[in-house]
């Protein structure tokens, strides 16, 4: 009987019923039904529970800190970077769009915030040099979705708390996936200005850019003590080295990296050394939170919150683009959109509860089976069926969904469960950019006044690329797992 | 009509401002909460001493934010639906299916209520935090040791406005089904970005 929770489900998402109520009414209704009443009780105890979370912390302090860093002004720079380094490419300004999505995901983790903050100031710039508008929306929606893959991304952090995984694990294992969309959508970009005779490009180097004093030098201290670190961490030093040979290796690094960052102001121009210079202070802070994470420093959730730390000390301090009148309304953001999420994650947990009681993930597993015991066969129908639901529903809610039915299924298959989760996330991801639902779509349509079905025409080559990665990813678990295994966050 | 908008009207204005209370608080929460985990960082990392309570203290800022900014994001249609057959429908049908949907969300929340009731007031919530103390003398020589029930009644009292949220919208509905949509006061809309 309990088992009719999942059609009752259904149902109610698809006549409409906000998803965190369909979790609860669904569920509770069958309880109900089933005599079980003293079990709804259970549900109300599993949605405090589910909330009541400390990795969970990280999602509002994530969205606080994308929140800060855009509305900081940061999004200038990372385009005047990204046009500096690929501007010359042919369809220099879609590669500018794309990579400056790749870079903004290691900031904001929304695909939503990318679409809205990057196509606002590259969509008019791109129609200016002669792209369609449908085109310029187009890619900024497709390369949009890099956001949630790329580390920080706040529906890894539902997938590992959902489904008991660890974020650090899953951040890192979205990296080259992240990458992998990027590169795709370049290359076909690429292909696309040949045929379409997109229009010529130049390299963009702002030129006369001056930064602040304190800019200078925190961008000087940044980046030597970046790759200072990077070299120190590879000398092959043991553990039983004493402290004061440390100490040594570490400023050797630190001159070494002053002195390759001395040979190359030879080779590179005063302009695009600036523009560099303005890119490092907010590009620090995917490194600040990576690099804490993996050298043990701090747990995912302190990492969000001193990127938040980061951000503020960013904002005031060396952007000074952000003023205390801003924060209640920052605050404000970012404190209602992690609400509905933490809500939304407490009833799912409500909701995993009834599948296990209701032994779902056992009937559904033989009914997978008995379509094919061949696991790339059902890994193909899986993604089909992510696909699908990508379609019509958002990442967040779908992974709370499908997350805890789907995923014990494949684990016991063998496939890792690390593995499974990036197949999810990127597949429902790129669900963000397909019509008829998708979120992207419309914030794209909003921000460059585009018919959202003309944009949806525009965009179906690059998520053709979008598909091809997703079927790379799920039969190459080597995309995804090399970095978590080399950093001994998988086995 | 009449009727209706005069209930509907002390209901919005009650949620107007008892929504923009929570969300002043929750602002106020969200902000304690990084205070107390860049607080934790520093005594863990810097003097190699974790403290007891800012862990427990930032999960008791996170509830009482969820509990007190859901209801805004609810009443201005920021929770997550598949909205398409509605929108498929004809214009009655289409406000009688929304009616419904809220009159489900409705029944959900009457029972969330009873249960949390139960809960806060009940075996459950006569434990103490584990770390979490106020003082009570102005020397600090007195403390006292946080309930549990304080922090259970974030979800409770988020239920509570989400209901008064939930009726003011069904309210809302009933009237525009009369055709009365142009006499009600617009709800101000909300950038939502979701965990997207």
């Amino acid at each position: 009987m309990l088992i009719w929770f999942l059609p009752a489900f259904l149902f109610f998402l698809l006549i409409g019923l906000p998803v965190f109520f369909g979790l609860l009414a669904a569920p509770g209704l069958l309880l109900w039904l089933n005599g079980q009443e003293k079990d709804i009780t259970l549900l109300y105890r599993n949605v405090y529970n589910g909330m009541d979370s400390f990795p969970l912390m990280a999602i509002p302090f994530f969205m606080l800190a994308g929140e800060m860093m855009n509305r900081g002004g940061i999004t200038i720079r990372l385009v005047e970077f990204s046009q500096a380094l690929m501007g010359h490419l042919r369809g220099g300004l879609a590669q500018v769009n794309i990579l400056s999505s790749i870079l903004f995901a290691g900031l904001s983790g929304s695909a939503v915030a990318d679409t809205s903050a990057l196509g606002s100031m590259l969509i008019p710039a791109m129609e200016r040099e002669g792209y369609s508008r449908k085109f310029a929306a187009a890619i900024t929606a497709a390369s949009s979705v890099i956001g949630p893959i790329i580390p920080p991304s706040g529906i890894m952090i539902i997938y590992a708390y959902v489904m008991g995984e660890s974020v650090a694990a899953l951040f890192l294992a979205g990296i080259i996936p992240g990458i992998l969309v990027g590169v795709g959508l370049m290359v076909m970009v690429r292909l696309m200005a040949d045929r379409y005779d997109l229009p010529p490009a130049h390299r963009v180097v702002l030129t006369g850019t001056q930064l602040g004093k304190t800019e200078t030098w925190v961008s000087f201290l940044l980046v030597r003590l970046n790759l200072g670190l990077l070299l120190w961490s590879f000398m092959p030093v043991g553990a039983e080295a004493s402290s004061a040979i440390q100490w040594g290796l570490l400023i050797g690094a630190l001159l070494i990296a002053h002195g390759i960052f001395l040979g190359l102001r030879r080779v590179v121009s005063h302009d695009f050394r600036m523009v560099c210079k303005r890119a490092m202070v907010p590009l620090q802070t995917p490194i600040l939170i990576l690099g804490g994470i993996l050298a043990g420093v701090f747990t995912p959730t302190e990492a969000a919150a001193v990127a938040v730390a980061y951000a503020v000390f960013v904002g005031f301090f060396i952007l000074r683009s952000l003023s205390l009148r801003d924060m209640p309304q920052i605050l404000t953001n970012a404190g209602i959109t992690s609400a509905v999420v933490l809500l939304l994650v407490g009833a799912a947990m409500a909701f995993k509860t009834v599948v296990s009681l209701s032994h779902a993930p056992e009937q559904l597993a033989g009914f997978i089976l008995n379509l094919s015991e061949n696991p790339l066969i059902l890994l193909f129908l899986i993604n089909l069926l992510l696909f699908i639901v990508g379609m019509f529903l958002d990442a967040g809610p779908a992974i709370i969904i499908l997350g805890p039915i789907l995923g014990p299924i494949f684990t016991d298959l063998g496939v890792d469960s690390i593995h499974f989760a990036i197949i999810m996330s990127v597949n429902l991801t790129v669900g963000l950019a397909t019509p008829p639902m998708g979120l992207v779509l419309f914030v794209a349509a909003a921000v460059s006044k585009e018919r959202v079905e003309t944009i949806a025409k525009a965009i179906l080559p690059f998520l053709a690329v979008e598909i091809l990665v997703i079927f790379l990813i799920t039969y190459v678990p080597a995309i995804s797992m090399t970095i978590p295994r080399l950093t001994g966050f998988a086995q | 009509m009449g009727g209706l908008l005069s209930v509907l009207a002390p209901i919005g204005f009650v949620n107007e401002f008892a929504l923009r209370i929570g969300r002043a608080i929750g602002v106020v929460a969200i902000a304690a909460m990084v205070v107390a985990i860049l607080i934790q960082v520093f005594f863990r990392y810097v003097l190699n001493n974790a403290l007891p309570w800012p862990d427990e203290a930032a999960r008791f800022c996170m509830l009482w934010m969820t509990g007190l900014m859901a209801p805004t994001a609810f009443r201005r249609g920021g929770f997550v639906a598949i909205d398409m057959f509605g929108r498929a429908l004809p214009s009655i049908p289409g406000q009688i299916l929304s009616l419904f949907l809220l009159a489900v969300s409705l029944l959900v929340l009457v029972v969330a209520i009873g249960i949390g009731w139960g809960e806060v007031t009940g075996f459950g919530g006569k434990f103490t935090t584990a770390s979490l103390y106020l003082p009570t003398s102005f020397s600090f020589d007195e403390w006292y040791r946080i309930p549990r029930s304080w922090m259970m009644a974030s979800l409770l009292v988020g239920v509570v406005l989400l209901t008064s949220v939930n009726i003011e919208l069904i309210l809302r509905g009933l009237v525009t089904l009369m055709g009365g949509s142009d006499r009600l006061r617009p709800i101000d809309d909300v950038e939502m970005l979701g965990s997207e």
